[in-house]
């Protein structure tokens, strides 16, 4: 069963915040399905870092060619706060 | 006529000869709308003035235009699509009220040949459920049973269109998202190989398992969309280059081939005596057709649910960091951290399933546990993609029904997540294999509930799926829409 | 032994370079400095719903340039991945990096030390990136621009293999070198486009174990790399020699106090949940398309010395010097095309130049004196209207003022005078006013030819062509 501090840490990984309801049903339904792929322990597999899912003729690349984007407007329309035309976080944020 | 339940190829012909105008048609579908979208709550947005406006302009232009492949089809869009102007919420309370900036690829290919939008649709927050009950914007209703769910994803998507309130429609699956609404609701539900449709402008659910695709009523109506919306787009590195073929050409030209079914029985246990029942019928139909059955087996489809329920929430997980308050969406007030404005907006804006599947996909990426989690799954995903690759050499297809059961009643499943994800049992292992995957109706069970049969096809060989399916769909008659789709609500 | 000599200090360098493409790395929008706020972006760059990267294949190629030049392996397969963490200027909550199968590894760069000796300092790994916005922290908030998100950059590693702040230095330089002559990064630190962090330990020289290494950030200027590195060495040391244990953290450099300071408290271990990006396929560096970058290579440092030791004939340490910057170079390259006099160019340029250069604190690209004034300077000493000697006074004056020499010349009058007949009148002056040294000379004390050169020189106030001058001294002495 996954302890309630690994919920917590993980919530505060993913950055959302829990209420006590939310981290005892994360806490069970996370256990159930950890729990039910451990199955996946039984396949034989080797040892493959990259598993191809991407077609073999697609095209990763584009030419260095600039063309700027027309709707900045949309863009910053969608913002909840704008000061200077940046975006605006009204708390101070650490360094990092 | 009864606009709402023809299919695309109908309307074309009946422009060709002009019998009607788009103006017609489309006021004819808002109206559906209109009178029986409550009952279902498949719309978020309509924008009857501008569609009514885009609908007239059409009408001017039937002279040139009328050739276009999609002229004045009416098609709802799933609200996980960004449509430069309309809203986009993904069912999601962290994108209410964001208007899109920009249009999705295989969206603008559509309205450049001539269809219409006439609304954006509800689906499960963020593409991740199977009934539609996880959408911040309230539950879909399955147009057969009002008690039911639509399926999901795209409930509101196939909803939509089996009750005649668009003539097709455009959904997103990733593990089945299309195909089982569509299975539940009585409709033919693409799901196109991976890389064969653009994925930009879709909010990203899981990167290497999304494909757009069509509801429709027909297969030819899912070709004719395919075929317009499918091919290399620039803007996305995954896409194919390979050319898209005219499916609806080679739909007729493809139809007399008999073809080889393969079935796996081990993988068929457990699934409801109706629709058993059914899927055996449809097997039995296309022997007939000259076509033959063989036992195939694909011994590591067993680990699909595990190896994307690894892999989706970790891509996931990634994918909706972005979702964090500062730049757009929903912002948390009086936060007095940035670590509280980041946890405190996504706790609050994003809804109790998507949580869970981004903390499943957060441990599942975090140091310590990527290799025997995610990197496991993928290697488990090649053993999934290697089982149908053998398989192919022995059929043609690989046949299944598209879900387990029929449309299952609305709160049935949703105290349990693990049952839940269990619908998707036959869908899943598509989406990790990145193969084609067709649901076309293949009966009603006792309850008048619609059944679906799911055919799986070889790496981009939807040409032979369509083919396939069409032959099936002759001899099967046409297929019953639910009574609202008469205008009897 | 000092305290600071019973030490040594271990320096790696991590240099984010930005490269100079058209557009971004994953997107459209131009890869340009100095927008309005959040003019310079789309969809993709601003992490919106539904966007997708797709790869600057010109980034590639000045990527797989940098790495050719600095000798690195370069892997025919490499991975993009997605390095995730949350902050205000990372709009898509993760940063496109490349992360256990970066595109080259293995290479080196050799820097020469002041006291001559040559250095060879091992590079661990280049990788690609894309750059994340800005923030500014103002009183009531923070402020995100996102015009410099998705610019493409290398991040290029160092072996921990520097010893001293002036070896950091060379390291830095040469690399900097490099980059603008291969045409790869602009190398403007203070435009933000060669940032530069550090990381150092100390320990007892002869110890095999590294010591507790610190990360200096926010270097970004040539003049504050050593400075700041060296601070840091002397504080560890003292540190530990006060018994003191070096705490693991991140300081960085205050230009105005002159010291290190903590920026973060405690050290965060990040749990950045690398996995390969999904919306990207592997990044294949095909073998012809390796010999194409490298047919298209731009002359090199070490290539340009070269070239310039054998067509000016210059020795190795002189052709270096000249080739130590791209400018430097370009600006010699003008001066020699002029005045067709290589060794002289390259004279002017290091010994009067650059001195004057240095101790103004200006870089080659602000130089008074352009390349064509001081090709000008050395075509009239090449032709007789001055000497070399008053050239020097010339060329003072053209430093302080920007003038060419030829109005400096005309203000001060100091065309060389070569006319025979004045100058045997200025010489025959000289020779009848020193009655008694004369006398000695003609008794054999030849020696006082450099004296009477000397008051003739000064008779005609330093603009006597000198050579003539000697031979018409001896020639009037003898008569």
């Amino acid at each position: 069963m996954l302890s309630r501090d690994e919920v917590l840490k993980i919530a505060k990984l993913a950055r959302l915040t829990l209420t006590e309801e939310e981290i005892a049903f994360y806490q069970k339904q996370l256990t159930r399905v950890l729990g039910h792929i451990q199955d996946l322990n039984q396949v034989p597999t080797s040892n493959e870092t990259f598993v191809q899912h991407v077609p073999l003729d697609a095209e990763p690349f584009r030419e260095d060619k600039a063309e700027p984007f027309a709707n900045h407007e949309g863009l910053m329309g969608n913002a909840p706060a704008v000061e200077n035309n940046c975006f605006l976080l009204p708390t101070i944020v650490e360094h990092s | 006529m009864e606009f709402g339940t023809q299919t695309i190829e109908a309307l074309l012909s009946g422009y060709q000869k002009k019998e009607f105008k788009p103006s017609e048609v489309i006021g004819a579908y808002l109206e559906n709308i209109s009178a029986r979208d409550k009952k279902l709550n498949s719309f978020l947005q309509v924008r009857a003035e501008e569609t009514m406006a885009k609908a007239k302009a059409l009408d001017g232009k039937m002279g040139e235009a009328v050739n276009l492949p999609l002229f004045g089809i009416p098609i709802a869009v799933k609200d996980n699509f960004l449509v430069e102007g309309w809203q986009a919420t993904a069912g999601s309370k962290v994108l209410s009220g964001y208007v899109s900036p920009y249009t999705a690829t295989s969206v603008k290919k559509l309205q450049e040949m001539g269809a219409v939008i006439v609304g954006k649709v509800n689906c499960d927050e963020f593409a991740m459920g199977s009934s539609n009950e996880n959408s911040a914007y309230g539950p879909v209703r399955n147009p057969w049973d009002l008690e039911r769910v639509p399926g999901g994803s795209s409930g509101g998507s196939s909803a939509a269109v089996a009750a005649g309130l668009a003539a097709v429609s455009l959904g997103t699956d990733t593990g089945g998202s299309i195909r089982q609404p569509a299975s539940l609701c009585g409709l033919v539900g693409l799901k196109p190989s991976y890389g064969r449709v653009s994925r930009y402008g879709i909010v990203a659910y899981a990167s290497s398992l999304d494909q757009v695709g069509p509801f429709s009523k027909t297969v030819w109506d899912s070709a004719r969309v395919l075929e317009v919306m499918a091919g290399f787009d620039n803007r996305d590195a995954t896409t194919s280059k390979r050319p898209v073929p005219r499916y609806t050409e080679e739909l007729k030209s493809n139809s007399k081939r008999a073809f080889t079914l393969g079935i796996s029985r081990s993988w068929l246990e457990g699934v409801d005596p109706d629709v058993a029942k059914s899927f055996e019928a449809a097997l039995e139909a296309f022997k007939k057709l000259g076509g033959k059955i063989v036992e195939i087996d694909l011994p590591h489809t067993k680990y699909s649910l595990s190896t994307y329920y690894l892999i989706a929430p970790s891509e996931a997980s990634s994918n909706l960091a972005r979702y964090d308050g500062v730049h757009y969406g929903y912002r948390t007030q009086n936060a007095k951290s940035s670590e509280e404005l980041y946890s405190r907006s996504r706790g609050e804006g994003i809804g109790r399933e998507v949580k869970l599947r981004i903390m499943l996909g957060t441990y599942a990426l975090s140091a310590g546990y990527y290799d025997a989690f995610y990197l496991k799954a993928n290697q488990v995903r090649k053993k999934i993609q290697e089982d149908f690759e053998k398989a192919f050499t022995q059929c043609d297809f690989v046949a299944t029904p598209t879900s387990p059961s029929t449309a299952f009643k609305l709160g049935e499943k949703t105290d349990d997540p693990l049952k839940m994800y269990l619908s998707d049992i036959f869908t899943l292992p598509v989406n990790l294999a990145g193969l084609p995957g067709l649901s076309i109706p293949c009966g009603l069970d006792s309850k008048n509930l619609p059944i679906g049969l799911q055919l799986i096809g070889k790496p981009f060989g939807e040409s032979d799926l369509f083919a396939a399916a069409h032959s099936y769909e002759q001899v099967r008659g046409v297929f019953p829409l639910p009574s609202i789709a008469k205008g009897k609500g | 032994m000092s305290e600071v000599e019973k030490y040594e200090a271990v320096i790696g360098l991590e240099v984010h370079a930005q490269l100079m493409t058209a557009s971004k790395m994953f997107c459209r929008c131009p890869n340009q400095f100095g927008s309005l706020p959040n003019t310079n972006v789309c969809p993709v760059c601003t992490g919106q719903p539904g966007s997708l990267p797709v790869i600057n294949k010109k980034a590639v190629e000045l990527g797989v340039r940098a790495a050719t030049a600095l000798n690195c392996e370069i892997h025919s397969e490499s991975v993009f991945a997605r390095k995730n963490y949350f902050y205000p200027d990372l709009p898509k909550g993760y940063q496109i990096s490349q992360y256990e199968k970066p595109y080259s590894t293995h290479g080196n760069i050799t820097v020469r030390l002041k006291n001559g000796e040559e250095k060879r300092i091992g590079i661990t790994r280049i990788h690609f990136e894309e750059d994340a916005g800005k923030s500014n922290h103002e009183s009531y908030g923070t402020l995100v621009n996102l015009n410099r998100a998705g610019v493409p950059l290398i991040e290029i590693v160092s072996e921990p293999d520097m010893r001293t702040a002036h070896e950091a230095g060379q390291y830095l330089r040469a690399l900097h070198s490099i980059l603008r002559y291969a045409d790869i990064c602009d190398g403007n630190m203070e435009e933000g486009n060669f940032r530069c962090d550090a990381n150092i330990s100390v320990r007892l020289r002869g110890a095999e174990k590294f010591g507790t290494k610190v990360e200096l950030k926010n270097i970004n200027s040539f003049k504050f790399v050593e400075k700041a590195i060296e601070y840091e060495v002397q504080r560890q040391v003292f540190a530990i020699e006060n018994g003191e244990k070096i705490i693991q953290q991140t300081r960085s450099w205050n230009s105005a106090k002159n010291v290190t300071e903590v920026m973060r408290e405690k050290e965060q271990a990040h749990d950045y949940r690398y996995f390969p990006d999904p919306d990207l396929p592997k990044l294949v560096i095909s073998s012809s398309w390796l010999d194409q970058i490298k047919k298209e290579m731009p002359e090199l440092p070490h290539q340009a010395s070269l070239r310039f030791k054998q067509a000016f004939d210059l020795s190795d340490y002189d052709a270096s010097v000249l080739t130590s910057s791209k400018e430097l170079a370009q600006y010699f390259e003008k001066v020699v095309a002029q005045s067709k006099n290589g060794k002289s160019s390259a004279n002017w340029v290091m010994n009067e130049l650059l001195g004057r250069l240095n101790a103004a604190g200006k870089e080659i690209d602000s130089s008074p004196v352009s390349a064509t004034q001081l090709a000008e300077l050395i075509q009239k000493i090449d032709s007789g209207e001055i000497s070399g000697k008053i050239a020097k006074t010339v060329f003072e004056e053209m430093f302080a003022t920007s003038k060419d020499a030829g109005s400096i010349i005309k203000e001060k009058g100091l065309v060389q005078i070569s006319d025979l007949g004045a100058l045997e009148k200025a010489v025959l002056k000289v020779i009848e006013s020193n009655p008694s040294q004369l006398a000695d000379y003609k008794a054999g004390k030849v020696k006082l030819l450099g004296f009477f050169v000397g008051q003739a020189m000064k008779e005609t106030k330093g603009q006597a062509n000198p050579s003539l001058l000697n031979e018409l001294v001896k020639k009037l002495l003898d008569r």
